[in-house]
């Protein structure tokens, strides 16, 4: 049986299209800024196309901004750290949370979810105070420990929906035979929350990579340890602003995470709606 | 060797008692059922054995030894659980092998020991398969392979054939029966189904709420159920019961008005009862006759289940609209028929209205 009439169908797909458009507008015409010649830019009146669009910026931005690809290293490198220490962190927290009974339980977990609602600009200066006495202003360590630690609740939160639907027999099950806490964890649990794991993860990394910038240009002053958000921002100089070059710089800095997401997407799907159906 | 012995045992949750103060003595290589309605506590009973939960108070002891508060491990049993607990991502093989695995078993043992459990439960064909792929008889043999291949002393069953089909289940009975004698080992086994508690048990525990109802073999639960609850729980299909008032007592037993009968001594030994209190008296559906001089216990026929080997008569006597009898073979009655019941006076049981059962004085004998 059909689900929609053929009317509610066009206004399905309108309502698809209006929303696409408003989502994926602004990286289209961050593409086309980047096929423009900079002068083409602020011509008036605006012109869509022209003939002397070209991909010379891609090929310029390595000149213009020698430590480009050290950026962009930088930003993968961060983000990977981030996710890394967030899941070393996420794991045996949240399945403690998942699995045992102690005092505080509900209290710490309202804590973490509150602890969420503070934007990270609202905690700049204290957790400047606290890096600058730990003596790490200006290392790769002032950008990933706080934002792992802004990381850590989300994590905590969604890894503790999915491993509370792994059935507990196993669990008891590989007790009785004689396994350990750590045992279980690592030979029954991890290798069950695979799909959950990979959700965290993949969430954790596009947090990081999206939070970094703000991290970077308050904690660190390091060029060499800059992230790509930072990074672009040597495109913006004195006189003038190399739009297109920048806009060229923010593209080729997506397609790593771009990449990622691709590869995962289905995991992600599958993960996020685990457990909502039966079977 | 491995006795089990469970002293005193009380289980609360939070506030609510669960298990009151349960106390039996298994033997060595004993088949011991735990029997109950649902939420009558005897998966908590197993699960304590298994040490999965703790006692409230009491002691579980294994071999003489207090083990109330000791790891599954060193309790020396295992378990096989209800949904299986089968590692989806693991092999057939690493599956079995998991406890050796845990007990960093030497390579060369351990495939010997996967492959003689494997061969006892006719799995050596699926080793290479993964849970999901095996059916529902084939995934309870690779859970009763990963309990056998530790060689415990003590099994335990959590409702393990509740999720197969009745016919698997027939099968998986039978072959449960056969692995006890071949293992050689004491095996605790819980289910809610008395069939399969009276067809597997050497001895069976009968639970209600949380307390402890009987404790027997099958044949002694059948015809001397201690209680009434007993009696209702044990047999299929169910015991009926009748309200009648006492008459007189004696040393030959109980005097008392059954309805359309009358006047009737039940061959009980009496326990103290007031004259005219009134008693519960059960018959076994299976103990009614179609009777030849037209007078015994008026059944107006509501519903007929034939099965050839016996016939299922449901229908209302007196003011009971749920009466049950099994009459021999395809039995000459129809639906809407007043039919007349014969019963021996020995085949009733008596209860006082605490539920509690009289002694029947004539029954068949017992074979041992």
């Amino acid at each position: 049986m059909e689900r929609f009439t053929f009317v509610q169908k066009i206004f399905l797909y309108l309502g698809i299209a209006v929303f696409l458009t408003f989502m994926l507008l602004p990286f289209f015409e961050m593409f086309m800024a980047s096929l423009r010649p900079l002068q083409h830019l602020f011509r008036s009146p605006y012109q869509f196309w022209s003939d002397d669009m070209s991909f010379q910026a891609y090929s310029d931005i390595w000149e213009t901004v020698p430590l480009l690809g050290r950026y962009i290293f930088n930003s993968v490198f961060l983000a990977s750290v981030t996710t890394f220490l967030c899941m070393m962190f996420v794991i045996p927290a949240a399945y403690s949370f998942a699995r045992f009974k102690f005092k505080g339980k509900t209290i710490s977990l309202g804590l973490f979810l509150g602890v969420n609602m503070f934007a990270g600009a609202v905690l700049l200066i204290p957790l400047y105070k606290l890096l600058r006495s730990m003596g790490l202003l200006n290392t790769y360590a002032a950008m990933f420990v706080p934002g792992a630690a802004f990381l850590v609740p989300t994590g905590i939160w969604l890894l503790k929906a999915y491993l509370e639907k792994i059935p507990i027999e196993l669990e008891e099950s590989a007790w009785i035979d004689g396994a350990s806490r750590m045992y279980i964890l690592r030979r029954v649990v991890l290798p069950l929350a695979v799909p959950g794991l990979i959700v965290v993860g993949v969430a954790s990394f596009i947090g990081a990579y999206a939070q970094q910038f703000l991290f970077a240009i308050t904690f660190n002053q390091k060029r060499e340890y800059m992230p790509l958000p930072a990074g672009i921002f040597e495109f913006v100089g004195y006189q003038s602003v190399i739009w297109n070059q920048l806009m060229a710089a923010s593209i080729v800095g997506i397609i790593p995470v771009l990449i990622i997401f691709l590869f995962l997407q289905k995991y992600l799907v599958k993960g996020l709606t685990k457990g909502a159906v039966k079977g | 060797m491995a006795t089990v012995s469970l002293k005193s045992i009380n289980k609360w949750f939070d506030s609510s008692q669960v298990l009151y103060d349960i106390s039996i003595d298994i033997e060595d290589k004993e088949f011991v059922v735990f029997v109950g309605p649902s939420g009558c506590g005897k998966t908590t009973l197993l699960r304590i054995v298994a040490g999965l939960e703790d006692v409230s108070s009491g002691e579980v002891e294994i071999d003489g030894i207090d083990v109330s508060s000791a790891h599954p491990i060193e309790r020396g049993i295992s378990m096989v659980f209800q949904s299986y607990a089968l590692y989806p991502h693991l092999s057939v093989f690493e599956n079995i092998a998991f406890p050796l695995r845990v007990a960093k078993t030497p390579k060369a043992k351990l495939q010997e020991m996967v492959m003689r459990a494997a061969d006892i439960l006719r799995l050596t064909d699926r080793l290479e398969h993964k849970p999901g792929q095996l059916s529902g008889g084939q995934r309870q043999r690779v859970a009763i392979g990963r309990s056998i291949v530790r060689q415990p002393k003590v099994f335990l069953f959590d409702e393990p054939l509740s999720n197969l089909d009745a016919a698997l289940r027939g099968e998986m009975r039978v072959e449960l029966s056969k692995l006890h004698k071949s293992l050689n080992a004491t095996m605790i086994y819980v289910t809610h189904d008395q069939v399969e508690a009276m067809t597997m048990a050497d001895r069976i525990m009968v639970l209600s709420e949380g307390k402890l109802e009987q404790f027997g073999t099958p044949m002694d639960l059948y015809h001397h159920p201690k209680t009434k609850f007993v009696a209702g729980f044990i047999g299929h299909p169910k015991m009926n019961f009748l309200t009648a008032s006492c008459l007189s007592i004696d040393s030959d037993g109980v005097k008392v008005e059954l309805p359309a009968i009358g006047k009737q001594l039940l061959p009980v030994e009496p326990i103290k009862v007031n004259q005219g209190e009134e008693l519960e008296v059960g018959v076994r559906p299976e103990d009614l006759m179609l009777s030849e001089t037209g007078k015994g216990l008026p059944l107006k026929v509501d519903v007929l289940e034939r099965l050839g080997g016996s016939t299922l008569v449901y229908g209302s006597l007196d003011k009971y609209p749920n009466f049950c009898a099994m009459l021999q073979g395809d039995a000459n009655v129809r639906e809407g028929e007043l039919v007349n019941l014969d019963v021996k006076p020995a085949s009733f049981h008596v209860f006082d209205s605490n539920g509690n059962a009289m002694k029947r004085r004539e029954v068949p004998e017992i074979l041992k």
